[in-house]
């Protein structure tokens, strides 16, 4: 694939990442604020979320299987979950994350363990979608090109 | 100044002095940023040093609050999230308006109307919602200037 198309590929891509709500304007202000000081930071910021949502999905799973469940703590870990997502434009994540607080406010656990199904699936529509976009990127500044906002 | 301990750590963008930037106002603000979420604080950070302030952060309540006992005078604003572990921000806010003259604004994910009044009534200067955008950063200078004449008048 030449150049030209892999940037229209991109643009393509990242677009629909919008329209179906992945992604929200957030991630807009995360790439205004990369620059040449700071190129990579746009995936140094998300590696970060990465990081910090696996490590907070395995304590919500390994909170939902104890015989007494914490659901304050719960609820401060999916509190934390929302405001990184949101942090990042991760769009259906930060949304499920508020109702997911409901539920550990009612402390309805039926409702929490469905709640981690879907954010869990949802983190990892996400994670695969930006790890993409990322691998794109590379290809466009592997040969040659620059990447087009 | 760049200062670690075991319990938390903070780094800051440039040395500290005195902040006689008036000509480039408000370029050089004096921030101290706290949030215990590492994504958030580094979204915060560069955010910040856009607007061309001088940037600490701190992913600690404590460590922010010693930094600021032990170096009076070196900031112009406190920026800090409210739910943290171990001390959170409606804390760190009591502990700094009865020991300094500082504007305190707090950030939260959180927009529950019950969480915005407690904080407007401990006395935090302002309350955002996160995500904060970068267009309200950039405002945040306002907060100084509105301190520091009141204490004049």
């Amino acid at each position: 694939m030449d150049l030209i198309q892999l940037q229209r590929q991109l643009v393509d891509y990242r677009t629909s990442l919008y329209h179906e709500g992945f992604l929200d304007e957030q991630f807009t202000q995360l790439q205004s604020l990369q620059d040449e000081n700071n190129p990579d930071f746009v995936v140094e910021v998300v590696s970060l979320f990465f990081e910090d949502s696996e490590r907070l999905l395995n304590e919500l799973s390994k909170a939902l299987e104890q015989q007494i469940i914490d659901f304050k703590r719960m609820d401060a870990q999916v509190h934390q979950l929302k405001g990184s997502s949101s942090s990042i434009g991760a769009h259906r994540v930060q949304k499920l994350c508020i109702v997911f607080r409901n539920y550990c406010e009612v402390h309805n656990v039926e409702g929490c363990l469905k709640c981690l199904q879907q954010v869990k699936h949802e983190y990892g529509i996400i994670k695969t979608k930006l790890e993409s976009m990322f691998q794109l990127e590379q290809q466009i500044l592997n040969a040659g090109g620059s990447i087009p906002v | 100044m760049n200062s670690s301990n075991g319990n938390g750590s903070m780094s800051t963008a440039s040395s500290s002095g005195a902040w006689n930037g008036r000509d480039q106002f408000p370029a050089g603000l004096r921030v101290l940023v706290v949030d215990d979420d590492q994504t958030c604080l580094m979204v915060f950070e560069k955010m910040l040093k856009t607007c061309l302030y001088q940037v600490t952060k701190c992913n600690k309540a404590e460590t922010a609050l010693s930094v600021l006992r032990e170096h009076k005078n070196e900031f112009d604003i406190v920026i800090s999230d409210v739910h943290m572990p171990d001390m959170d921000g409606f804390e760190l806010l009591k502990h700094i308006n009865s020991e300094m003259d500082l504007p305190v604004i707090l950030i939260s994910a959180d927009a529950r109307k019950q969480v915005v009044m407690k904080g407007v009534t401990y006395g935090a200067c302002d309350y955002l919602i996160k995500p904060v955008r970068i267009e309200t950063l950039k405002n945040i200078w306002q907060h100084v200037v509105r301190k520091k004449a009141r204490n004049t008048f």
